[in-house]
């Protein structure tokens, strides 16, 4: 942060009128603040025009201020919204003019999630008063900035949210099967798009579950799906996404873990350790021969595997298992 | 590298932090400054070092963040009340045994409002849900001894959010379909322990799931991440941990190995401990990792809560010595 600032409110005529507030801090004993002038006097003079319940352009100019410096001040994203809302019922500002702002702000502060909340605030308001047509150039342009922002990463917990949220709130499922491919073409471990991927196929009143009504797949999907899914773990055998998405989807459409034990045993051949080569195969083929008594010693052999060689940092885990297949006995 | 807790260090660390009131990262700060004082005063206690911050300015500070008019805390004097900084408000005045310095029927009227239809919380008035703040309000609420007796507020609700938050493989995440991760599980399986239905509301498959997705957080070194393939960090070995411990399923992590993670990240100069080895330290991280040792039984340190993260002989004094009575 520069310590000397190039622009001072002191000697800018549009805020003369003010008497900037300095910090108050209730009863808690007060040192000596000193901190850097910039940031004191921004914070001054919005508390100046805070106490006076101002709602004007200016308002604008100080919070953009001091959300550069300190993004996650809450207080100042409450105000800057109040003020957005009051001069865009006047006429006096465009919403469309706050996500632009948004944009440059969120792309430098990745890891800030009032940001997201405001966003979401002014996209419903500019929303409420859009034609359908509108509404949908909205969402397109919403939909490439979150792709931008996906660039730099593909696991941002607040923009998945954001994006869910958009999803749902104006019906925008088209088109977010194959977006949601690609990210997992350019990074199959990122868990944050194959959970998206269970959100469009089948959760939310999505794509392909819709088009058959009451939670009813298609067979065809659930192929799709699978197909996907081999087509993942070939290229990471060792990938815990891929794997959870695949219990999470034979359980939804309730087909038997049993229907995968050959592609399991591609990746964990129990009569021959040394080609293991994913835990996580040999976890499922354990779930697999635990339902059948008779396939008991394949199931403990392959937990067996897990605690001593394949995962044994969580050793008492799969002994825990090992337990619960013998006592089923 | 340090091979134990330093202890006195650590004391050291969180008594300075209010001395620093001429930097800039100070302020920059201001916006959590409630939850930091609760961050350092639960590592205080934790560390067996309970005075060691003044308990009458710990109390004017705590009561100069609250808001008369709508009942809700702020972060700091001038911040806007939001859940999260209510709880931290009442968790730092359960802690030192002051709840009696604040209106407990006005920061029930606060949170109540703040339900929404569909048994969601929202953090504040500007409506963000996310199931943190489920968690926020039940656990406020049950501090204040006001879990059965809010009104307006629907436990109930608040229940059937959380459960829709649960996912395909196992864990939580901070709105119905949204990604499982670490700190979620944390609130969701402890609003469900609040509510008193978490043994009702999951069978034992479910619990098993959970327990795997969360074990299989631990990486090689020894530290916990808070989704798949994401960097380790101190602060899961709390929401990890602590979500283990509610579920009885600790002994699933590798002990050892967490234990030297957790002290690698120690700052051993100026005490407090960072996200991981090399980093800086920060109070937040402070508090997570030492909770996390106590949850691991390390020697010396209090016992801590998993659902409340608070000293547990402070959650047995409020809550649960008070509902073993009702339900016997």
């Amino acid at each position: 942060m520069n310590p000397t600032p190039l622009y001072s409110y002191a000697s800018d005529p549009a805020w003369a009128d003010l008497l900037p507030l300095p910090q108050d801090d209730g009863q808690y004993p007060l040192a000596q603040i000193a901190y850097t002038e910039e940031y004191t006097e921004a914070m001054s003079y919005l508390r100046a025009i805070m106490a006076k319940n101002e709602h004007s352009p200016r308002v604008l100019q100080v919070t953009a201020h001091i959300i550069e410096m300190n993004p996650a001040h809450y207080t100042i994203w409450v105000y800057r919204a109040k003020t957005l809302f009051a001069l865009s019922a006047t006429g006096e500002v465009q919403l469309g003019r706050e996500l632009e702002f948004l944009n440059d702000l969120a792309l430098r502060h990745q890891k800030n999630y009032q940001i997201w909340n405001h966003r979401q605030t002014v996209v419903e308001a500019i929303a409420a008063a859009a034609a359908p047509a509108e509404q949908e150039q909205l969402v397109r342009e919403e939909k490439e900035f979150m792709n931008r922002m996906f660039e730099q990463d593909g696991k941002n917990y607040h923009v998945w949210s954001y994006r869910q949220w958009l999803v749902r709130r104006f019906e925008a499922w088209d088109g977010e099967l194959s977006f949601v491919s690609a990210l997992l073409e350019r990074d199959v471990r990122n868990n944050s798009a194959w959970n998206h991927r269970f959100f469009v196929v089948f959760g939310g009143g999505g794509m392909d579950a819709r088009q058959q009504g009451e939670g009813e797949v298609v067979e065809e999907v659930v192929e799709r799906e699978i197909a996907f899914i081999e087509d993942a773990v070939f290229i990471a055998p060792q990938n815990a996404s891929a794997w959870n998405y695949l219990r999470g989807v034979l359980k939804k459409v309730h087909r038997p873990l049993s229907s995968v034990e050959s592609m399991c045993l591609g990746y964990a051949p129990l009569d021959n350790p040394d080609k293991i080569t994913s835990s996580h195969a040999l976890d499922l083929l354990a779930d697999i021969y635990a339902e059948k008594r008779e396939e008991h010693g394949k199931a403990v052999k392959a937990l067996e595997l897990l605690a001593a060689k394949f995962d044994p940092i969580r050793a008492n885990y799969w002994n825990y298992r090992v337990g619960l297949v013998k006592a089923s006995v | 590298m340090a091979s134990t807790l330093l202890t006195s260090k650590h004391v050291a660390y969180i008594q300075s932090l209010d001395t620093k009131r001429d930097r800039l990262d100070y302020h920059l700060t201001s916006h959590l400054r409630l939850s930091g004082v609760y961050w350092g005063l639960t590592s205080l206690h934790l560390l067996n070092h309970p005075t060691a911050l003044p308990r009458s300015e710990t109390i004017d500070f705590v009561k100069s963040c609250y808001h008369p008019s709508s009942g809700g805390l702020g972060a700091s004097p001038g911040h806007d009340p939001h859940l999260l900084y209510t709880l931290s408000g009442i968790q730092i005045l359960a802690t030192i045994d002051a709840l009696d310095e604040i209106d407990g029927d006005k920061v029930v009227e606060y949170v109540s409002k703040l339900q929404n239809p569909d048994g969601s919380f929202s953090g504040d008035e500007w409506g963000e849900v996310d199931s943190r703040f489920v968690y926020c309000a039940l656990s406020t609420l049950s501090l204040l001894g006001r879990l059965g007796d809010a009104p307006g507020v629907s436990a109930e609700g608040a229940v059937g959010f959380v459960l829709r938050c649960l996912n395909a493989d196992g864990g939580f995440g901070m709105a119905p379909a949204a990604e499982s991760h670490a700190g979620q599980i944390f609130t969701c399986v402890g609003a469900l322990k609040i509510a008193g239905v978490f043994e009702k509301s999951l069978s034992e498959d479910q619990v098993n799931l959970l327990g795997d997705w969360l074990c299989e957080r631990q990486l090689p070194n020894g530290g916990l991440n808070g989704r798949p393939e994401k960097l380790e960090d101190v602060c899961y070995s709390w929401w990890v941990l602590s979500s283990m411990a509610m579920i009885g399923k600790l002994q699933w992590i590798d002990r050892e190995k967490l234990v030297e993670f957790i002290l690698s990240c120690q700052d051993e100069e100026n005490g407090g401990i960072a996200d991981r080895k090399g980093d800086v330290a920060d109070v937040f991280h402070t508090v997570f990792g030492v909770a996390g040792l106590s949850l691991l039984g390390y020697e010396g340190l209090k016992e801590v809560d998993p659902v409340y993260c608070m000293p547990k002989d402070v959650t047995d004094r409020i809550v649960w010595n008070h509902r073993k009575i009702l339900t016997t």
